[in-house]
C-alpha cells in the first residue's frame, strides 16, 4: 500500500471559478449583485418585491433572477413590480449553481440595469457550499420557524454577515422573542448584521437596503 | 443533499488524474475545513453510489477534518479561532472574530475541500514459490 498525494485543488474550484466569471461579468456591467438566501416561505420574494420598488423609486433599474423547483410564480412576482426578470427551475436539485446564474445573465439586459437580485431555492444549508458569484449575500428567516433557528444552524449564521428576521408581526401570535434570534447571532457573529424586518408591511426594508449599500432618499413608497 | 453535487465533482475531476496511476485504489483521503455546511456521512454515501461502475468503486471515502485558522487585520494575529458550542461541547462553531482583540477576521484555513491523496493497493510481488 502507498499514497499518492495530490496538489490540494479545491474539489468545487470549477464552481468557483464560474462564480468568479459572474462576480467579474457583473462588475464590468456595473451591476451591484445580493443573493438571497432562506428556508421556503421566509419572505425572500416578499423582501425582494419591497426592494424592487425602493429602488426603482430611487431611479435604479432592477433585475431578479427567480430560483424555485417548479412553476413561475416568484418570477411573476417581480416582472409584477416592473423588474426584468429570468425564471429558472432547479427541479430537483437543492440549490442554485454559478453555471445556472451564467446562463440567466444571459438572457438578462446586463446594459440596462444597476442592480440584481437572485433569489435562491428555497433552502437554508445546500446552497451556502455554492457561491454564485454575486457581491452581496443575505440570509432570510422568520420568526414563525422559532427562536432557535440560529442555534440550530450555527455553521451558517457565523458566515453570514447580513440577517434578515421577517414577519415580527407576528412574534407574539407564535410565541417567539425576536431578540433571541438576535442575541444568538451576535453570539455566533459578532460582527454580524441583524435587521428585523415585516416585509409585507414594507417594515424594517429601507434599513435592510442601506445595509446593503443602498441608502433610499425618496420618502414616498 | 448537497453532499451529492460536491461528490460527483469529486469522482468527476479525480478520475482523470488517476490515469497515470496504476494499481487500484483502497481509499480517497478528503480534506475538509471545518467551516464547510457537509456531513460526512452523507460525503461517504454519496461516494459510495456514485463511484460505481468507475475505477474508485472499491475505494472507501477518508474525511479529514481541518481545524478554523484566523488573521486579524486589527492586530495581526493568526491562529486558532474562538469557539461557540453548546455547555455538553457536543459541537463548536468558530466564530469569526479575532480571540486577541475582537475584531472581525479573515478566514486563512477552514472552508477547503480537498482531494489530499489516495492509497493505491501495491500487486503483491510474485512469491519466490517457497512458504
Ligand atoms: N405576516 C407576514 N407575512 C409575510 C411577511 N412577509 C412575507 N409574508 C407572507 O409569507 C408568505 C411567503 O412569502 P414569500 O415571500 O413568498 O416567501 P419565500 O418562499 O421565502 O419567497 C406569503 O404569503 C407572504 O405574503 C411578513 O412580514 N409578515
Ligand atoms: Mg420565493
Ligand atoms: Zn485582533
Amino acid at each position: 500500500m502507498h499514497d499518492v498525494r495530490f496538489k490540494g485543488e479545491d474539489i468545487l474550484g470549477r464552481q468557483l471559478e464560474l462564480a468568479e466569471a459572474n462576480y467579474k461579468k457583473l462588475r464590468e456591467h456595473g451591476i451591484r449583485s445580493v443573493s438571497v438566501l432562506g428556508a421556503i416561505g421566509s419572505g425572500k420574494t416578499t423582501l425582494i418585491e419591497r426592494a424592487i420598488v425602493r429602488l426603482q423609486g430611487e431611479g435604479l433599474r432592477v433585475g431578479t433572477i427567480a430560483a424555485d423547483s417548479a412553476g413561475d410564480d416568484d418570477h411573476r412576482r417581480f416582472l409584477a413590480k416592473g423588474a426584468c426578470s429570468v425564471n429558472i427551475n432547479t427541479q430537483d436539485d437543492c440549490h442554485l449553481d454559478a453555471h445556472t446564474v451564467d446562463h440567466a445573465l444571459d438572457d438578462l439586459p446586463l446594459g440596462e440595469l444597476d442592480v440584481l437580485f437572485v433569489e435562491n431555492v428555497g433552502n437554508l444549508i445546500c446552497p451556502a457550499d455554492f457561491p454564485l458569484g454575486t457581491e452581496r449575500e443575505i440570509v432570510v428567516i422568520s420568526v414563525t420557524e422559532g427562536d432557535d433557528m440560529v442555534r440550530k444552524h450555527p455553521k451558517i449564521f457565523a458566515q453570514t454577515d447580513l440577517v434578515v428576521v421577517n414577519k415580527v408581526d407576528l412574534a407574539a401570535a407564535v410565541g417567539v422573542d425576536p431578540q433571541r434570534l438576535v442575541a444568538d447571532y451576535a453570539a455566533i457573529n459578532p460582527h454580524g448584521k441583524i435587521v428585523l424586518t415585516e416585509a409585507k408591511g414594507g417594515r424594517g426594508v429601507d434599513e435592510v437596503l442601506a445595509l446593503l449599500g443602498f441608502p433610499c432618499t425618496n420618502t414616498q413608497w | 443533499m448537497h453532499e451529492y453535487a460536491v461528490v460527483d465533482e469529486l469522482i468527476t475531476s479525480l478520475l482523470p488524474r488517476l490515469e497515470t496511476i496504476p494499481g487500484e485504489v483502497s481509499a480517497v483521503f478528503v480534506r475538509k475545513g471545518e467551516l464547510r455546511i457537509l456531513s460526512d456521512r452523507a460525503l461517504e454515501n454519496a461516494f459510495e453510489l456514485l463511484s460505481r461502475g468507475t475505477r474508485l468503486e472499491s475505494a472507501r471515502l477518508v474525511v479529514e477534518s481541518v481545524a478554523a485558522v484566523v488573521g486579524c487585520a486589527a492586530c495581526s494575529y493568526e491562529g486558532a479561532s474562538t469557539y461557540y458550542g453548546d455547555e455538553g461541547g457536543h459541537f463548536a462553531i468558530p466564530v469569526l472574530a479575532c480571540p486577541r482583540c475582537g475584531a472581525a477576521v479573515s478566514v486563512v484555513c477552514g472552508r477547503e475541500l480537498y482531494v489530499d491523496r489516495v492509497a493505491i493497493k501495491d500487486d503483491v510481488p510474485p512469491s519466490g514459490g517457497v512458504q
